[in-house]
């Protein structure tokens, strides 16, 4: 059955930060730093991802945390849709996959 | 005992994301408390020394807590429920008939307000008793004109009556209500005779009377206007006019059904009503001879003068129509005027389409039925209030503006009704709002294409066949189906089954 859903526009911002996270930078602050971004500007990006099911988020378990000694962190992954929605954004923004490399594509 | 300057910053920078929680909604405060606590707790071992204070990096710790706010707002707008298009919410069935109450309540107000209104409710307390006959001169035009002189009423009190029981006579005054000559607030006295409340079996409580003095009795509105609804004047003597009477009683609002207002009745002896003015003659009859002859009937009786003259005698039941009356009727030719205002049909799905649900369909007559429901009080308070505005107008002044004006709102009322249901999506009520392109102009011999209105839950009156792809199947290449102004998302969808669901895709 064929998506009748059309594939969201991203913003560039949107579009880099969904590209952070598929690199594995996984939480807010790590997106930040790579990004370049302020807080004000990623928090706020990634509830709109995952409101429209482009990225979900979890908690880090309380043991890896504890033997840690740091609080559990939120991290985030991209979902399906967020995947296709990436490659869609990468054909828009081709520098995208320069800015922030994936390992993948790195060792490619 | 000295408080590190690390940890002081630490602790602001908790207390500023404490306060930009307070603008997360409730149920995700939590989570979003954790998050942000820790990510803080991440940032300060990130840009923060080990060891004593770095204002830069207390400045990048206190800019990342500030983006907190935005992060919050933005939780705020994603939980708010999205803002519906006007056309939509004020259209929903609910707001339709919190509206019509609405209206009932305020016109129920302002009929508590206007003392003509009351006092026309009021009248619901009484009833004319039967027999009771208001007999006029036939020559009279209108039956609101004085035309039996005190002698003509005297002279058939005193002969031998073979339909009537009994006579009472009244005639009105316009007087000052305190004899002076300077310019006073004028009254209407009616000088009666002492038998008038018994033959209309009022309900008035009269005091004995033991002075030489006439006795009055006082309208409502005067015992409040003029005595202050002093409950003790039953029996003292007051001055009204050019005459010193004792107050026997007050009258009931809404009790006085006869022609002419009047703010107080005195109550004189025979002999005292031979004036210049003429006067109104009420008759009692229980003969049954008289049951034959109606409501309005003309007699031949003997005037002073030595002459016969010709009479009309009018039924009080029957003159004393009330207000509901009138609506009855305004109802009735209402609904008579009906179909030549609009059509009758309510909009049914076309043949051949899906039929609607047992409990779809009663929701909506049921709908309908409650709209009409509320509009008849409404129609019936509105004209009400519109003919008992001004008190001053006459009683066939008010009948003319209650019978026009509830004839009026209730024709269009209806109107209204019928449209409004047409208007409605037959599954949700919903106001037909947005337009839909249904089907394609290339199978014009084939199935209607053309433009049609849906409501918000994608529901609508097509003409959609039964062979076409419901709901949710996988449309066929090059199809077109786009409902315009509507979102695309899938979960602005339907709340209803498949079933209630009509098909977009043709």
């Amino acid at each position: 059955m064929p998506e009748l859903r059309p594939e969201p526009r991203l913003s560039h911002t949107a579009a880099m930060i969904l590209q952070a996270v598929n690199a594995g930078y996984v939480y807010g602050f790590s997106i930040m730093e790579m990004t370049g971004l302020p807080s004000g500007t990623v928090y706020p990006a990634m509830r709109r991802l995952e409101r429209d099911e482009l990225i979900r988020s979890h908690w880090e378990q309380q043991s890896i945390a504890d033997a840690e000694q740091r609080p559990p962190r939120k991290y985030y992954k991209l979902t399906r849709a967020g995947r296709l929605t990436l490659e869609s954004s990468r054909k828009r923004y081709p520098l995208l996959t320069k800015l922030i490399p994936s390992p993948q594509e790195e060792s490619v | 005992m000295t408080l590190r300057p690390a940890l002081a910053f630490h602790l602001l920078c908790l207390a500023v994301l404490r306060f930009a929680s307070l603008i997360v909604p409730r149920a995700q405060r939590r989570d979003w408390w954790r998050e942000w606590s820790a990510e803080l707790w991440h940032v300060r071992q990130a840009c923060t020394p080990d060891r004593g204070i770095s204002w830069a990096a207390e400045r990048e710790v206190a800019a990342f807590c500030f983006g907190a706010f935005q992060d919050a707002r933005c939780l705020r707008a994603q939980s708010a429920p999205a803002a519906m298009p006007r056309a939509t919410t004020m259209g929903s069935a609910s707001q339709c008939l919190l509206l019509l109450t609405g209206l009932i309540i305020a016109s129920l107000s302002v009929a508590a307000i206007l003392p003509g209104v009351r006092e026309q409710f009021y009248q619901f307390r009484y009833h004319v008793p039967p027999g009771i006959l208001l007999i006029q001169s036939a020559r009279a035009s209108e039956d609101a004109t004085p035309t039996i002189s005190g002698e003509q009423f005297l002279l058939w009190k005193a002969r031998r009556q073979q339909l009537f029981t009994s006579f009472a006579f009244y005639q009105i005054d316009h007087e000052p209500a305190i004899n002076s000559p300077h310019s006073q607030p004028k009254i209407n006295i009616a000088h009666a005779s002492t038998n008038l409340f018994q033959l209309l079996k009022l309900p008035i409580p009269v005091a004995p009377n033991a002075t030489n003095l006439p006795a009055v009795i006082l309208s409502n509105a005067l015992w409040r206007n003029k005595f202050a609804a002093n409950p003790s004047l039953i029996g003292q003597t007051v001055h009204l006019g050019k005459h010193d009477a004792v107050v026997a009683g007050i009258a009931p609002p809404g009790s006085w059904r006869l022609p002419g207002k009047v703010d107080a009745w005195l109550l004189e002896p025979d002999s005292s009503l031979l004036s210049a003015h003429n006067g109104f003659v009420i008759a009692e009859t229980s003969k049954p001879e008289t049951k034959g002859f109606g409501g309005h009937w003309r007699m031949s009786a003997p005037t002073p003068d030595g002459t016969v003259d010709d009479f009309v005698c009018l039924a009080l039941i029957d003159r004393t129509h009330t207000v509901n009356d009138i609506f009855l009727f305004a109802i009735i030719l209402a609904c008579l005027a009906l179909p030549a205002t609009t059509s009758l049909p309510l909009g049914e799905y076309r043949v051949g389409s899906r039929k609607l649900t047992w409990p779809a369909r009663l929701r909506r007559w049921a709908f309908l039925t409650s709209k009409i429901a509320l509009l008849l009080p409404l129609v019936y308070l509105v004209s009400i209030d519109l003919a008992y505005l001004r008190p001053i107008l006459n009683h066939d002044t008010s009948d003319y503006i209650q019978l026009i004006s509830s004839f009026s709102i209730c024709l269009f009322g209806l109107r209204w009704s019928l449209r409004d249901q047409r208007q409605r999506c037959p599954v949700c009520l919903g106001k037909l709002t947005h337009p839909a392109r249904v089907g394609q102009p290339s199978r014009n011999f084939l199935a209607w294409n053309g433009t049609e209105l849906i409501c918000l839950g994608g529901h609508g009156l097509f003409s959609t066949s039964p062979s076409y792809p419901p709901a949710g199947s996988a449309p066929s290449a090059g199809s077109t189906s786009t409902p315009l102004g509507t979102s695309s998302s899938p979960k602005r969808a339907s709340p209803l089954s498949t079933s209630e669901r009509l098909s977009l895709t043709v």
